[in-house]
């Protein structure tokens, strides 16, 4: 019972990582219709470069943190201003490959600048343990569960109040519109892949204060996609509810199924799910079917 | 087609004709020579080179029927390649049945593989099918380093290939078992381009409702795309596994698979030519840097940090993906359509 319970917790924590990850993916799948498979390797690079502040250069951590956004922004800007805008209205294909490309110069870029490609965040969190009912849970999954709430109330509050949101929305539902209106439609595009970096880097920072920094975290952000697939892929409220789903599912897998299984299932339930929801249920749960014309 | 001036086609056959004039028939046999003669001239290290890009020409030109004929996104290519090589490992170690049969059930194997995970293909298709094949590729390699059957994590050693008696050891018997396959392939795929298969899959592509409108069967068309680039990506797998001897999952991982779809986007999507320009491009780039480039960088400057090996082929191939894309996105192919018109037109290019 309290295996139970440890289980549902740390599940939903990292579901919660997920589905943050996951809204940088639909951030940027909403307001430009591209799809960011690079996002892996954001949160990579990211979780590096917090290393960095805070291992190599000592920095402490009022001043890291602020630092890691400022460079998340920056990458975000990059990417859109030097790889993403030139290829506005072209196909799909190249629209992913794209980013696929990106992905790969990232990782390269990560192992020239840190070869030996493992290693421990500093404590970011206390890790005593907390007693809930029967279960010991390190303090640590509390802590990333009431982020990743915080960040959820500041997008949601962002997306329905700020005059940057409102374009944005306004921006994944007619883009012609949105310009016929005078709000420039590059500037948002430039926002949102900014906003989904520093989204993505966050939600690296928090699973490699657990797990550490390694190559997963490129696995990591591949996951996410399984939440973006479940939850539909143009829906907020989808990707903040498929994520603990997929959490917990891939904690309970992992837990239970081990042992009738080959070690390991844990890694893939994600992509099961991708692939019995693709089956199933292409569009997601939330997500909005799309009805083409010819 | 661009022909040279005066010379005109009066009968079906010299339309379809893929050599046309006396000029390319010399050319080709030129051509022809070079290839089988480089045995004599290359030494081993690059004839294996040859061998390599041939085997990834046929990978290739099965993604590029996917991809660049059909339109349908498939980033597993190299779980599909992992599945026709470990087929035809455990066919011949373990069940020591003959090369040529594990050759054809590495292609049958994995062309099945592939409609299994072609099949969501059918309702959905662009990001979704980018991330099927994503999932494909792990659940694939995930499978081969568990299942005891595949050599897990150990790896798995492989017999040379070896028809009627004759074992293919040497680096230049493989050559010419490479290329003849890789020339068959080739030779399939331009043709397949212009049949009513090529020609159903270039409407799939070009707007899949409207295929389906005029009466093309988006099930079967499909399928059958992910049938023939997953059948080509197994039978290059499987002469992979014999020409290296050894296989480990890790030849076979995302990255790789990424690479191919970077190749057949370099080379040029949905020609012939193509992948066999993006295929040598990036085989030879990836010997310049790990060959040339990288051990002379290391000799001569000396404060090169420590990651610089395996952080620059990875970084300078995305690179050339990204770039190309922006700069050139219909590929080599179509700077090589630019210079042969350049050439025939020249000296009056007005």
């Amino acid at each position: 019972m309290s295996e139970l319970l440890q289980y549902i917790i740390t599940g939903l924590s990292v579901g919660m990582v997920y589905a943050l990850i996951a809204l940088g993916f639909a951030l940027i799948w909403k307001s430009s219709s591209v799809a960011n498979l690079a996002l892996g390797q954001i949160v990579l690079i990211s979780s590096w470069f917090t290393y960095a502040m805070l291992v190599q250069a000592s920095l402490p951590v009022w001043l890291a943190f602020p630092l890691v956004i400022l460079f998340a922004l920056g990458l975000g800007w990059t990417i859109e201003r030097f790889a993403l805008r030139p290829l506005i209205a072209q196909p799909i294909l190249a629209l992913i490959t794209v980013t696929l490309g990106i992905g790969y110069f990232i990782e390269g870029v990560v192992t020239f600048i840190w070869p030996w490609s493992v290693d421990a965040l500093p404590r970011l969190f206390p890790r005593d343990v907390v007693h809930i009912g029967p279960a010991v849970i390190s303090q640590e999954y509390l802590w990333v569960v009431g982020i990743c709430l915080v960040v959820f109330v500041l997008l949601t509050l962002f997306f329905r109040y700020h005059r940057m949101g409102i374009a944005m929305r306004a921006t994944a539902d007619d883009q012609r519109a949105v310009q016929a209106c005078g709000i420039p439609v590059t500037a948002v595009f430039s926002r949102s892949w900014m906003f989904a970096c520093v989204v993505a880097a966050i939600g690296g920072i928090l699973i490699a204060s657990i797990g550490g920094i390694t190559q997963g975290l490129v696995e990591t952000g591949l996951k996410a996609f399984s939440v973006v697939i479940l939850g539909g892929l143009d829906s907020f409220l989808g990707a903040i509810i498929a994520g603990p789903i997929i959490g917990l599912c891939e904690s309970l897998g992992g837990g239970y199924l081990t042992p009738h299984l080959w070690p390991g299932i844990k890694d893939i339930i994600p992509f099961i799910i991708i692939i019995i929801v693709m089956v199933i249920k292409p569009y997601g749960l939330f997500g909005e079917e799309r009805i083409e014309r010819i | 087609m661009s022909l040279p001036s005066g010379t005109r086609n009066y009968t079906y056959a010299q339309d379809m004709a893929i050599l046309r004039t006396k000029t390319h028939w010399a050319l080709f046999a030129g051509f022809l020579v070079l290839l089988l003669a480089a045995p004599l001239y290359l030494g081993g290290y690059w004839l294996g080179v040859m061998n390599l890009i041939g085997i990834t020409l046929i990978a290739a030109t099965g993604l590029n029927l996917l991809i660049g004929y059909c339109g349908q996104l498939s980033i597993g290519h190299a779980g599909f390649i992992a599945v026709g090589a470990y087929t035809s490992a455990v066919l011949t170690n373990r069940f020591e049945l003959p090369f040529l049969v594990g050759l054809l059930c590495a292609g049958l194997m994995a062309g099945l593989i592939g409609i299994i995970f072609g099949l969501p293909s059918v309702r959905v298709k662009g990001f979704y099918l980018a991330i099927t094949t994503i999932a494909a590729q792990f659940i694939i390699i995930w499978v081969i380093n568990h299942w005891s059957f595949t050599g897990g994590f150990v790896g798995i050693k492989v017999p040379y290939a070896s028809i009627a008696g004759f074992e293919f050891r040497s680096e230049a018997s493989q050559f010419y078992l490479i290329m003849s396959i890789t020339a068959l392939g080739t030779f399939f795929a331009k043709n397949l381009a212009r049949t009513k298969v090529g020609r159903a899959f270039i409407a799939v592509r070009d707007n899949d409702l409207s295929a389906e409108v005029m009466g093309i069967n988006l099930l079967y068309y499909k399928l059958l795309a992910f049938f023939i680039g997953c059948f080509m990506a197994g039978i290059a797998g499987s002469l992979l596994a014999h020409w290296i001897g050894y296989l480990n999952a890790e030849q076979f991982s995302l990255t790789e698979s990424i690479l191919y779809i970077g190749m057949i986007i370099i080379g040029g999507l949905g020609t012939a030519i193509g992948p066999i320009f993006g295929v040598v491009f990036i085989r030879l780039l990836q010997q310049v840097l790990t060959v040339i480039l990288v051990p002379f960088l290391e000799s001569t400057v000396t404060a090169l940090p420590s990651g610089f090996a395996t952080g620059v082929t990875p970084m300078l191939f995305g690179l050339v993906i990204v770039l190309f894309l922006i700069l050139e996105p219909r590929g080599l192919a179509h700077r090589w359509a630019l210079f042969k018109s350049a050439y025939r037109l020249w000296p009056f290019s007005y």
